[in-house]
């Protein structure tokens, strides 16, 4: 091989995540739905903290952790430390998941629950060691991409940490402040931290990539990390210490634009863009965004209102809303590609080959988009005028796009190779 | 890269371009040709054939499948000589190097 060349990581580093992520978010559908009168009561209830934690671990993480081993090598121009580890780190985020969610769905506040944060732990730690020894960032100089990666990791850690203390003191009581305090801090470093920060670091590296762009701009990503990390750390210090919310607007503020400087970053790649057509999977992208940034505005109805429906409706616009709208998007501009090249890679230029678009059927994603916007809508204004009927409406849209998604992802991990030899028209399907 | 007609190696460079178009980027559906990926092909050794070229990203996921298609091309057509594969970073690839094709498969 030329040495010019990177290894990809190994295909058992990347697809279990991808495969167990799709199933999850099936399960998370049905979940909702089943649970939908949640949507009308407060978040603190064991049925709302196991859809929060399907939502945040087996769907979103456990979808993250498969995309960043395979694109920590694209970040950091470098090849992954170790896919063994990340295939460790998979059956730890699972097994801890899985007890996580059954422990909250049912409430057995017991060493279940615990085991299953260890257990997330574990995987997160896993998931840190392969990111920061691929940073080699002792040897290399880091860009603030890099930067945006490190931090989320960190973040990431943190978060977990505190969810143990979290359960932990929900079956041995331990702390002397607010439970609901801390489970605040807990949600935000989460969100702001991990989920910001890594989508951040991800899309500023990817959506040049497959746009076909550059921006120059890089001073804007530079403002948009220091705002975004002056606005979590300062609430989480603020709120630890003072136990006071009277900052908070401040530092939702901050964080609001540093989500404003890395759009604006977007948007000038956007507008240096070669590729002129923009994909669906694209416009997953872009609706994401207008949902965070909705979900801003939401979290200032929250400081300024006590009704529960401000928090239901901000924790559907921040999971449902914007991370998974991007997943949805963004799996198919990653998963097809993996496949392809396990397939394909040394065919390539040797016959007629499908080419990556060809593993799914992308007519369903077009569905799926216009799907999503429907159930959106439905779960907005459900949650808005507190109408069951309509929640339930928006959650059945929502086991539909699950379904379009999950059979879209089988169908592309059970892809057999098709050859077609270039100077005729045989086509064979081998295993 | 342009092929000129005074070239001693012409007739195998023109040989290896038509070849190369054959050789397709997975994500944008264009040739590595028309992209302006290909930087150089040096024939000058009889024994080997020094073929300097770039990826649109540095590390990207489908650089092995691009490099295995540029040998799986070039192997055949010049099976007496060494294909040696340079991929380079320098300079780097930018839209101007695209061909009009290229451009107007992209929406331009």
């Amino acid at each position: 091989m030329n040495p010019a060349i990177g290894n990809t990581p190994k295909e058992y580093a990347v697809v279990p995540f991808y495969a167990t992520a799709a199933v999850v978010f099936f399960i998370f559908t049905l979940l909702m739905f089943i649970a939908a009168p949640q949507f009308a009561a407060h978040y603190f209830h064991g049925k709302t903290l196991a859809l929060v934690h399907t939502a945040a671990l087996g769907w979103a993480t456990m979808i993250i952790f498969g995309a960043a081993y395979q694109l920590l090598p694209v970040i950091f121009e470098r090849n992954l430390y170790s896919s063994i580890l990340a295939l460790a780190s998979y059956f730890f985020l699972l097994a801890g998941s899985i007890l996580l969610i059954f422990s909250f769905w049912y409430f057995f506040l017991s060493w279940g629950m615990i085991s299953g944060g260890i257990s997330v732990i574990v995987a997160v730690l896993l998931y840190c060691f392969n990111v920061f020894k691929t940073a080699d960032f002792k040897k290399n100089k880091l860009n603030i991409q890099n930067y945006f990666i490190i931090s989320s990791a960190l973040y990431l850690l943190i978060t977990c940490t505190i969810g143990l203390l979290l359960v932990i003191n929900l079956a041995y009581p331990f702390f002397n402040i607010s439970h609901l305090e801390i489970l605040k801090l807990h949600a935000h470093l989460g969100i702001v931290g991990w989920f910001l920060q890594l989508i951040t670091g991800i899309s500023v590296r990817l959506v040049p990539m497959f746009l076909l762009s550059k921006s120059n701009k890089s001073h804007l990503l530079s403002l948009s990390f220091i705002f975004q990390n002056v606005g979590i750390l300062g609430f989480t210090l603020d709120r630890y210490f003072t136990g006071s919310p009277a900052r908070s607007t401040l530092y939702l503020i901050l964080v609001g634009v540093g989500i404003f400087y890395w759009l604006f970053y977007l948007r000038d790649t956007y507008k240096n863009r070669l590729k002129r057509k923009v994909e669906v999977q694209m416009k997953f992208a872009f609706i994401s965004f207008g949902f965070l940034i909705a979900s801003l505005f939401v979290a200032l109805l929250i400081l300024n209102f006590s009704d529960i429906q401000w928090s239901t409706l901000y924790g559907t616009f921040i999971f449902l809303g914007w991370i998974s709208a991007i997943i949805l998007g963004k799996t198919f501009k990653t998963l097809p590609f993996i496949i392809w090249n396990t397939r394909y890679k040394t065919l390539h230029g040797k016959m007629k080959l499908p080419m990556p678009k060809d593993l799914y059927i992308e007519q369903w994603i077009h569905y799926q988009y216009k799907l999503f916007v429907a159930a959106m809508l439905l779960l907005t204004i459900g949650i808005v005028s507190n109408i069951l009927l309509i929640i339930k409406a928006g959650l059945f849209l929502w086991i539909l796009i699950a379904t379009l998604y999950i059979i879209n992802i089988f169908k592309i991990l059970f892809h057999k190779k098709q050859l077609t030899d270039g100077t005729s028209n045989n086509r064979s399907t081998l295993p | 890269m342009e092929l000129q007609i005074t070239d001693p190696h012409y007739r195998e460079k023109s040989q290896a371009l038509t070849a190369l178009h054959g050789v397709i980027d997975p994500e944008l559906y264009i040739n590595i040709v028309d992209l302006g990926l290909v930087y150089d092909l040096d024939f000058s050794n009889p024994e080997e054939i020094i073929l300097t070229m770039t990826l649109t990203t540095p590390h990207c996921p489908l650089e092995e499948a691009i490099s295995n298609g540029v040998e799986n091309v070039m192997t055949p057509l010049f099976p007496d000589r060494k294909l040696n594969l340079n991929i380079v970073w320098e300079p780097e690839w930018n839209m101007s190097m695209m061909s009009d094709e290229a451009r107007e498969q992209l929406g331009f």
